[in-house]
């Protein structure tokens, strides 16, 4: 049935808390409000103030607790609201909550899951629209899933939910409102699977988050002008599947990243360095990345969508692989 | 308050097993056993021994950086513990987690996070734990008068309290972090206590050089505590006796004011309470110090034994099946 991907966030979330009753959700703003977008409205109703818990503005303590809480039997689904407020609890995500069973031993299991609105949402400014992910890269222990599709979301927030390890899921806020199938019932989605969202056989064009919507725009336009394009959610950044990646290059033997974050240690930096390292014969050409120009995101719409790629950018560096290199 | 000299004794032995096993990672720190660096709690170990006696099963606990031998008392094995301060695969993170990472989860503790004052929220969720299965257990985090002015400390003060959560917060006020003395770090003298208020917490200062001082004042608040009515905060006074690390020339403060502490050792003064009151006898003292450091000798061999990790190692524990 078709329903928006903020439906199938908050359905996977209904679902597994009638699962199993260790799990809590917490975070600000979450319980009457239901969430800023939404997400979590009709919770607290159903589940009550126990299991639905707002908090104070606290991000380090939203965090630091939910690490306690799932080292100690529960299972906690935290909220930050916006992706941006990860940086105010950044000691405890990069450090604490996926190096805590490194550091103290087998015995700590983190089912824990993080959830944030990420990306640009028109005039949300320099501290609302950020993407986060490449960070959280850095940090060994750390999955880190981006779903795209209302059928992913709901799955993939299954599956991390049931892990057993620490999980950062990043929602992009303009997604929210897109529409797409999601069969009845329970399914889940593994985590470190990539999709194919079009397949192809000129360029393979791996897209993050809202670029895997723009990537298909541009697939679509140069269909059009003869150009054959494969378009990869990774869907999961963090273990990433490089199999479905390398085998779309062994076809294609070109490749574009789309992304939303900064170029400057991007998610593409470390994708063309891993890449050009371990697929180098199979390539005919260099990698190009497609990213937000390396500035604060401004306030401003126009440049906001001056900012951060479109299908015409992404298009633009299929069409000069292919002219130049193919 | 009247007690047992079952009691008593115990204390006495916590109290003395903590000694030792402070005094003992000094020397296996001199030795060059130990890699990185060591935060000697010599002189501190009284409030932990102190507040460690109000626990009972099911309770969660998180240690602070000082003394580290705390873990002992909350049942960590001790062969562990040292296999995993000299960085040998016989300890509870492979050798991979060290000094600050000496936890037990089976025995109630929370873990570690090298960056202090990270884990007061981490407490706070143990303590939420213990709310959601409705026990009367408490969540006991420690944590120095440094630590008490970073930010997660008093987030983590105003959710337990906002949340009614039962969390007994326990600064260790030794009057310096590092170098800082916390006359100069904190507006109010006491950077534990002073603060409850501000989160509608009760709480009591005590002195940190007597553990029976902290247990009276511990058990007051951990009463509260159990009957539900949320967190509270107890202070714990005393002198950081040897410098914040092994090598540590202080030459930031007077040493000779730290010689006057001594005069409150903890475990000088225990001894001599026993035996004014009759407790134990000289003999009997002395044969509970022998047989603790038998027990830590024992333990150090076998942890001595342990292999050192390997590289196949460093990817064990990363990820959960």
């Amino acid at each position: 049935m078709q329903m928006t991907y903020l439906q199938a966030i908050g359905d996977a979330l209904k679902e597994e808390m009638r699962r199993d009753d260790k799990i809590l959700i917490f975070g600000e703003d979450v319980a009457e409000f239901g969430n800023i977008f939404g997400v979590t409205r009709g919770m607290l109703e159903e589940f009550g103030p126990q299991r639905v818990r707002n908090t104070s503005i606290s991000e380090t303590a939203i965090i630091g607790a939910a690490l306690g809480a799932a080292v100690t039997g529960l299972r906690p689904v935290a909220e930050l609201m916006y992706a941006d407020f990860t940086m105010v609890a950044f000691s405890e995500l990069f450090h604490c909550v996926p190096k805590w069973r490194f550091m103290n031993g087998a015995e700590y299991k983190m089912p824990l899951v993080v959830r944030c609105a990420m990306g640009s949402s028109f005039g949300a400014g320099s501290e609302h629209s950020n993407c986060v992910e490449s960070l959280f890269m850095h940090s060994p222990g750390m999955t880190i899933i981006c779903p795209t599709t209302p059928y992913d979301a709901k799955g993939l927030l299954k599956s991390a939910i049931r892990s057993d390890n620490p999980i950062l899921f990043c929602e992009h806020k303009q997604l929210y409102q897109t529409k797409g199938d999601v069969p009845e019932g329970d399914y889940t989605i593994p985590i470190g699977v990539a999709d194919i969202k079009r397949p192809g056989k000129d360029v393979t064009v791996i897209a993050v988050g809202l670029m895997v919507r723009r990537a298909l725009e541009a697939a679509e336009m140069l269909e059009k002008e003869g150009i054959s394009v494969e378009v990869i959610d990774p869907r999961t950044l963090v273990p990433f599947d490089k199999e479905t990646v390398f085998n779309s290059i062994r076809k294609t033997h070109h490749v574009v990243i789309a992304e939303e974050s900064n170029k400057t240690a991007g998610i593409g930096a470390e994708l063309a360095a891993m890449i050009q390292e371990e697929m180098y014969d199979e390539l005919d050409g260099p990698i190009s990345r497609v990213a937000a120009l390396d500035i604060p995101m401004p306030y401003n719409i126009t440049l906001e969508k001056h900012v951060i790629p479109d299908a015409a950018k992404i298009a633009q560096a299929v069409r000069a692989q292919v002219e130049r290199w193919k | 308050m009247q007690y047992t000299a079952e009691f008593l004794t115990k204390i006495y032995r916590d109290l003395y097993s903590v000694r030792v096993f402070e005094e003992k990672q000094v020397e296996l720190y001199a030795l060059g056993k130990v890699p990185g660096h060591i935060h000697s709690g010599i002189g501190e170990e009284g409030s932990c021994t102190g507040v460690m006696a109000t626990r009972k099963e099911g309770d969660f606990v998180k240690i602070s950086h000082r003394p580290v031998g705390a873990g002992l008392l909350a049942g960590t094995p001790l062969e562990t513990m040292f296999a995993e301060l000299m960085g040998r695969v016989g300890g509870n993170a492979l050798g991979l987690g060290g000094v600050l990472h000496m936890t037990s989860l089976e025995k109630g503790m929370v873990g570690f996070s090298g960056t202090l004052g990270c884990d007061a929220p981490v407490a706070v969720g143990a303590g939420l734990t213990i709310q959601m299965n409705g026990t009367d257990n408490v969540s006991y985090v420690f944590y120095g008068d440094g630590t008490s002015n970073r930010g997660p400390v008093h987030e983590a003060m105003n959710l337990a309290a906002i949340w009614k959560l039962p969390v007994l917060f326990v600064c260790n006020n030794n009057q310096y972090a590092i170098s800082t003395p916390t006359s100069f770090s904190s507006p109010v003298p006491n950077p534990g206590a002073d603060r409850a208020a501000g989160y509608g917490m009760p709480s009591r200062v005590a002195d940190g050089t007597d553990p029976l001082s902290v247990y009276e004042a511990a058990q007051e608040l951990v009463d509260y505590i159990r009957a539900g009515n949320g967190p509270a905060v107890l202070e714990c006074k005393m002198c950081r006796m040897r410098g914040h690390f092994e090598g540590d020339q202080q030459k930031y403060r007077d040493l000779s004011v730290v010689e006057q502490w001594k005069d409150q050792d903890c475990v000088a003064k225990m001894e001599k309470y026993l035996i004014d009151n009759e407790v134990l006898t000289a003999e009997e003292i002395a044969a509970i110090r022998g047989e603790v450091a038998a027990k830590m000798d024992a333990a150090i061999a076998l942890a001595e034994q342990s292999p050192e990790p390997t590289p196949e190692d460093l990817y064990r524990n990363l990820y959960a099946e």
